[in-house]
């Protein structure tokens, strides 16, 4: 079971990297949509052998937002806007990928060094978790554009899932469901805003959003 | 009469004399000096023999149940608020009368009574946490005083340093009082010299005071708020507010035990502040800058007397102790009595001619002969010279400072310098009114302001009289503030209560008189001489100049200079100098400010660096997202470095 688990963490992880070195927002966007569907199915390995139909009903909503409802929303509002499909780093792509790289390794490395259950020693969660967290900062940090944000939160989200994932036990589900839908909200409006920003400044990149800044 | 049924008068007075200040100058008048009059007699009552006043209550507010107390201590600073507050109010209304400006008069009402009830507030309650209330509206009704002419922009910073330095203070007052609430359990006031462990709380309660009662590195706030005030709130700030700091230092080193090093420390700051203070005062032009730096003076010589004090206290019941202290408590009442008269004085020379530079003024003795008289009177007092009150109380202070030093076996070496630099800041005082008083009386009229002066009115000159009076009195006639000082030192320290004279007071005051007496007789003599012979005037010699001009008289600046050039390391003068060139030169220029050297060169540019590094830290805050995430993600990632690195500790 544990083999599988890491498997697909570890197939999380690559997209991490995909998400850091890609020059187009489709793309970015893709590969954060397809991370959201690998960690989706999470529960159902972890949990196999009492599955009921609240994991089973969290899996299947995760899958649905993160795989359908947000990329489709986000693609919309890039559509509607009119964006320029290259993205604009502050952080070039390959600091960008050797930052990911750097961060997933000192991650593993982190995660020898914590005391944790020993149920989780072996796993490739906790780095995972930490690795996406690290990703979603620096596409946070090193990228311009709102649509690139978005990413940016959702991956970071899909690291804080990760983690959540180690509390599956003793963490209601509805804890995760809350943050997701707080995040399905935000995207929502980011899609509206977004629209409102193109139409009214010709532009969507944030750092000319500075002069409100007090 | 019953102590508390007068002080609660006093307060329903000062009370209703803040509504009645809004529309009815008549009314409020008389009920300022109704009430102060009604506080005089309950802290005379006090002083006088009458049992300590002490009166608790089940009402609470602030969650705390009232105590109000008047001992010997806070009567004896009552006293000097009630006559302060009652001459002030008679002075202001021909000095800042309605008919010049309705609303700055409407204000100086209100807040005259409102400070005159805060001021009785802190002096009465006994209460830590309501001690801190009536401390910060005293604190605050200051303020509104010192800007009642606000329209000026220098009168606005005067305000605003004031404000600034009085709320540091009160920020070390609270951590005074909720540290003495926390060691204590409970916010009420009283002796408690058994606890040690409160001693060290004498430092906090020694800044905080010590900044309201302005003596040497703390005084930046005093000669700006007192020179730039209306002259009857300067009379009150220095001759009273200030005293409230150092109520509260002599109040809580009386009720608190007090380290052992305290009265090195306070003696060392009152010689510093007393040598220092008049050093700056004589350099100055301004004449209200000179008298409020005076007032950093006698607060050290008081800080002296409190110092001899503490150490006497902390080496056993020694009598030099005693009357040291005694000094020190009646030269609270006699600075208040001269400075509020000499405050006063010059509030009716720049009433007259509408400065208060020096160099603009001279030969106002002419015109204005009342003022001149008693600005002269209340300049012998302020130097300490017999036969009026100062040189009382200083000689007092002396007396403990030679005792401590001819009496004990292990003498405190310190008493040594501070006699010397007691005795120098006296004679730097002679010089600094000499200054004061030849510069503006005597001479020839420098401008054309001074020359059309006029004489103040009654209403002036009353209160004045009146300050005077107290001023020859207690000069006179030192035994009869004896008993009144002696109750107030008993309060200070039970132990410490010799009902008696102290013979040498009873020969001073027999001396003083002989010497007044004989001062009167030959001034009566001279007057009349001159009456039978007539006077005869004439120019003075002028060198030969064929046309000279008021301009060419000794200066202020030309009479202090080399006595000024002996500090100049700290004064440090600023000056401009652009000498006569050519055959027929037009303009010559000699410009020279004394700046206040604490504030401008020391605390100024450490408030610059500070404000220097927080721009630089504004410049972060730029508005763009990306870099607010980084700073905080710099921020989890340095936490979680903390608390790995604190764990594998």
């Amino acid at each position: 079971m544990n083999g599988t688990v890491n498997l697909v963490i570890g197939l999380a992880m690559g997209l991490n990297l995909l998400a850091l070195g890609s020059s187009r927002l489709p793309t970015l966007i893709r590969a954060m949509s397809l991370q959201g569907v690998v960690l989706g199915v999470m529960p159902l390995l972890i949990e196999h052998e009492r599955l009921n139909w609240q994991i089973l009903a969290v899996a299947v909503a995760t899958m649905a937002g993160k795989g359908v409802l947000i990329p489709s929303l986000l693609q919309r509002a890039m559509r509607a806007a009119n964006i320029d499909r290259e993205m604009e780093p502050f952080i070039g792509f390959v600091p960008s990928l050797l930052l990911g790289a750097g961060g997933t390794i000192g991650a593993v490395a982190l995660a020898q060094e914590l005391p944790l259950l020993p149920e989780h020693a072996g796993s490739l969660l906790v780095p995972g978790a930490m690795a996406s967290m690290l990703t979603g900062f620096i596409l946070l940090i090193g990228r311009a554009k709102a649509i690139s944000q978005v990413c940016g939160y959702l991956i970071l989200e899909n690291g804080i899932y990760l983690f959540g994932l180690l509390l599956i036990h003793s963490t209601p589900l509805l804890v995760e469901s809350g943050i997701l839908l707080d995040l399905t909200v935000g995207v929502f409006v980011i899609g509206i805003i977004v629209d409102r920003i193109q139409r009214a400044f010709d532009s969507l990149d944030t750092r000319k959003l500075t002069t409100l800044h007090e | 009469m019953n102590i508390g049924l007068l002080l609660s008068l006093a307060g329903l007075a000062s009370l209703a004399g803040v509504l009645a200040g809004v529309r009815w100058p008549r009314l409020w008048l008389a009920l300022t000096v109704g009430g102060a009059l009604t506080a005089l007699g309950a802290a005379l009552a006090v002083l006088l023999g009458a049992a300590a006043w002490n009166w608790q209550s089940e009402f609470s507010v602030g969650g705390e149940p009232l105590h109000f107390r008047l001992d010997g201590l806070s009567a004896l600073f009552l006293v000097l608020v009630a006559v302060v507050g009652g001459a002030g109010a008679i002075y202001a209304r021909e000095y800042w009368p309605d008919a010049h400006s309705p609303s700055a008069a409407r204000r100086s009402r209100i807040w005259w009574s409102a400070f005159v009830l805060s001021m009785g507030l802190v002096l009465t309650v006994s209460n830590g946490l309501h001690f801190l209330m009536a401390w910060e509206i005293f604190a605050l009704c200051g303020y509104f005083l010192i800007t009642l002419d606000g329209e000026r922009s220098g009168v606005r910073a005067a305000g605003w340093l004031y404000l600034v330095a009085s709320h540091a203070g009160t920020m070390a007052l609270f951590a005074f009082f909720t540290a003495l609430a926390s060691l204590t359990g409970g916010w009420d006031l009283g002796p408690m010299r058994d606890q040690a462990g409160l001693a060290p709380l004498f430092w906090l309660a020694l800044f905080g005071f010590g900044m309201k009662a302005g003596f040497f590195p703390l005084h930046i706030w005093l000669p700006s708020a007192h020179a730039k005030s209306p002259s009857h709130v300067s009379a009150i700030m220095s001759g009273v507010a200030i005293k409230m700091g150092l109520y509260g230092i002599v109040r809580f080193s009386g009720w608190l035990p007090v380290p052992a090093a305290a009265g090195w420390v306070v003696i060392g700051l009152g010689a510093v502040s007393a040598l220092l203070g008049i050093a700056f005062a004589f350099a100055q032009n301004d004449v209200k800058r000179l008298l409020a730096y005076c007032s950093v003076e006698n607060m050290g010589v008081i800080m002296i007397g409190v110092g001899v004090a503490l150490l006497a206290s902390v080496r056993g019941h020694a009598l030099w102790g005693q009357l040291a202290l005694a000094g020190a408590l009646l030269h609270v009442w006699n600075h208040g009595a001269f400075k509020s008269l000499l405050f006063f004085g010059s509030g009716s020379i720049l009433h007259a001619t509408g400065t208060r530079e020096m160099s603009r003024l001279g030969g106002l003795a002419r015109t204005m002969p009342w003022t001149a008289g008693l600005f002269a009177l209340g300049s012998i007092a302020a130097a300490g010279l017999p036969p009026l009150n100062g040189f009382i109380s200083e000689w007092l202070i002396y007396l403990g400072l030679f005792d401590t030093v001819t009496t004990e076996a292990n003498p405190p070496w310190i008493a040594i310098p501070a006699v010397v630099l007691l005795a120098t800041a006296g004679a730097l005082a002679l010089a600094a009114f000499a200054k004061a008083c030849s510069t503006i009386f005597l001479g020839a009229p420098r401008t054309k302001a001074a020359s059309h002066a006029h004489e103040c009115g009654n209403w002036m000159r009353g209160p004045m009289l009146a300050l005077a009076g107290v001023c020859a009195l207690a000069g006179l006639a030192p035994f009869l503030f004896w008993p009144a000082i002696s109750r107030a030192v008993a309060a200070w320290n039970p132990a410490w209560t010799a009902a008696e004279i102290p013979a040498p007071l009873m020969t001073l005051g027999a001396a003083q008189m002989i010497l007044a007496m004989v001062v009167t007789l030959a001034a009566a003599w001279l007057g009349r001489q001159a009456r039978a012979n007539g006077l005869q005037r004439r120019p003075t010699w002028d060198c030969g100049y064929a046309a000279p001009t008021a301009r060419i008289q000794y200066t202020g600046g030309s009479f202090a200079g080399i006595a000024s050039s002996w500090f100049g390391w700290v004064l440090q003068p600023e000056r401009k100098l652009r000498r006569p060139r050519g055959y027929f030169p037009t303009e010559a220029i000699r410009l020279e400010r004394v700046p206040e050297t604490v504030l401008e060169r020391v605390i100024a540019p450490v408030a610059e660096r500070v404000m220097w590094l927080s721009n630089a830290a504004r410049r972060r805050q730029h508005g763009r997202l990306q870099f607010y995430i980084l700073y905080l993600v710099a921020g989890l990632v340095a936490l979680g470095l903390l608390v790995i690195l604190g764990g594998l500790r």
